[in-house]
């Protein structure tokens, strides 16, 4: 166990690429916030996980069925990891971040506060928002001062990679189809560009403690402009449009430049008023109320001598 | 609920290592949830669950406190001692 005589040793420590473990007397406010970012990130697979269940069975066709429950076990699996590591650090226990989560106590992304309608939809989640959590997580494994946190990261962003990589090929399988696919994928991409681009959150403020402690590496904005510089030109190629009529080119650089960012929509999402945040709060209880006898029978087994 | 820690041994030469950790109500369950989480594709071609409270934990003090150099040798005399053209080598 490793302690630290100041904030100053500490952070110079992290400075140095130090990673933390859990048994380290690390400082209070320093676990709080890696305790909640982790947090965040465990609820978001796990409703994510939960959404993408209801399309093991509305997928079209047998391949895409499979890889929706690949898909589903991959991020269910990221929650399960991700909240023993949360755990560890001594805060809450699972039990109390579950609670928690479907009493509305905490939050998850916002791309989990809307309503995938389409198998257009579908695709443009695991293109788009897959991409921009992608960017996200892989920005935190960069640096990531806190160990248990890099280590699963690394697991996570590789079978990330896997959901990408899918979305991308069912994308443009649907620019090659019919009018009637191309159609759907559009608007797909048309409901869900705007909920992937403030998924990055605005412009990171220079008081930002998770950017000073090494659990970000990068701004928010980079991450954001990195992400807008490299969808639209491969969205445009594949013959789609993106839904922000401002969006202009610089003569000069090239670059993509968006329209104004509606930061409401994003707060409001996370506050719990999306546009389908109070269904999906009751389809994660209607999941946890309805696996309670899992629960308890595993309880009872457990407490038969073997 | 039990907490257990979940090592992996991949093919090849690498010798186990410790993938992360998991609850779960008995040991029966343990290593079920421990392939849904740590080896849906493959990861390993072994793996040991092992619960928390059965490892037996070295104290990290007596681990890296004490001094060991007499245990090791970086070569800064011996390369000293060459370039002086006193190495026996030489």
């Amino acid at each position: 166990m490793r302690s630290w005589d100041s904030m100053d040793d500490f952070e110079a420590f992290l400075d140095d690429g130090g990673l933390v473990e859990p048994g380290d007397a690390m400082p209070d406010t320093y676990r709080e916030a890696v305790f909640r970012f982790i947090e965040l990130h465990a609820n978001s697979e796990y409703m994510g996980g939960l959404t993408e269940r209801d399309w093991i069975a509305k997928a079209p066709g047998l391949a895409n069925k499979l890889t929706a429950l690949a898909k589903t076990q991959d991020e269910i699996g990221h929650a399960h990891l991700l909240y023993m590591v949360a755990a560890d650090m001594g805060i809450k226990t699972r039990d109390e971040m579950t609670v928690d989560l479907l009493a509305g106590r905490t939050t998850f992304h916002n791309v989990f506060h809307y309503r995938a309608y389409t198998w257009g939809d579908q695709i443009a989640i695991a293109y788009l928002v897959d991409a921009a959590a992608l960017a996200s997580q892989q920005a935190v494994f960069k640096n990531c001062s806190y160990g248990p946190y890099k280590r699963i990261l690394r697991r996570i962003i590789a079978e990330e990679g896997f959901h990408m990589r899918n979305g991308e090929e069912l994308l443009l399988k649907m620019a090659k189809g019919t009018s009637q696919q191309h159609d759907l994928m559009q608007e797909g991409i048309d409901r869900w560009w705007w909920p992937s681009v403030q998924l990055f959150g605005p412009d990171t403020r220079p008081d930002d403690v998770l950017l000073r402690w090494h659990i970000k590496s990068e701004r928010n904005e980079v991450l954001r402009d990195r992400f807008v510089q490299k969808m639209v030109p491969q969205l445009t190629a594949a013959g789609f449009t993106i839904p922000d009529p401002d969006l202009r080119q610089d003569p000069d650089t090239g670059r993509w430049i968006s329209g104004k960012i509606d930061w409401d929509a994003l707060k409001a999402a996370i506050a719990g008023r999306g546009p389908d945040s109070e269904r999906r709060l009751r389809d994660a209880r209607n999941a946890w109320d309805g696996a309670a006898w899992v629960r308890t029978a595993l309880d009872e087994a457990a407490a038969v001598p073997a | 609920m039990k907490t257990y820690e979940v090592f992996l041994k991949r093919p090849g030469k690498d010798p186990f290592t410790h993938v992360g950790a998991l609850e779960a109500p008995d040991d029966e369950l343990a290593l079920s949830f421990a392939r849904d989480c740590y080896a849906r594709r493959s990861e390993g071609e072994q793996m040991w669950v092992v619960a928390r409270s059965e490892l037996l934990v070295a104290d990290s003090v007596e681990l890296e406190m004490a001094d060991r150099s007499h245990r090791h040798n970086d070569g800064a005399l011996l390369r000293d001692l060459r370039k002086a053209g006193d190495s026996p080598a030489s």
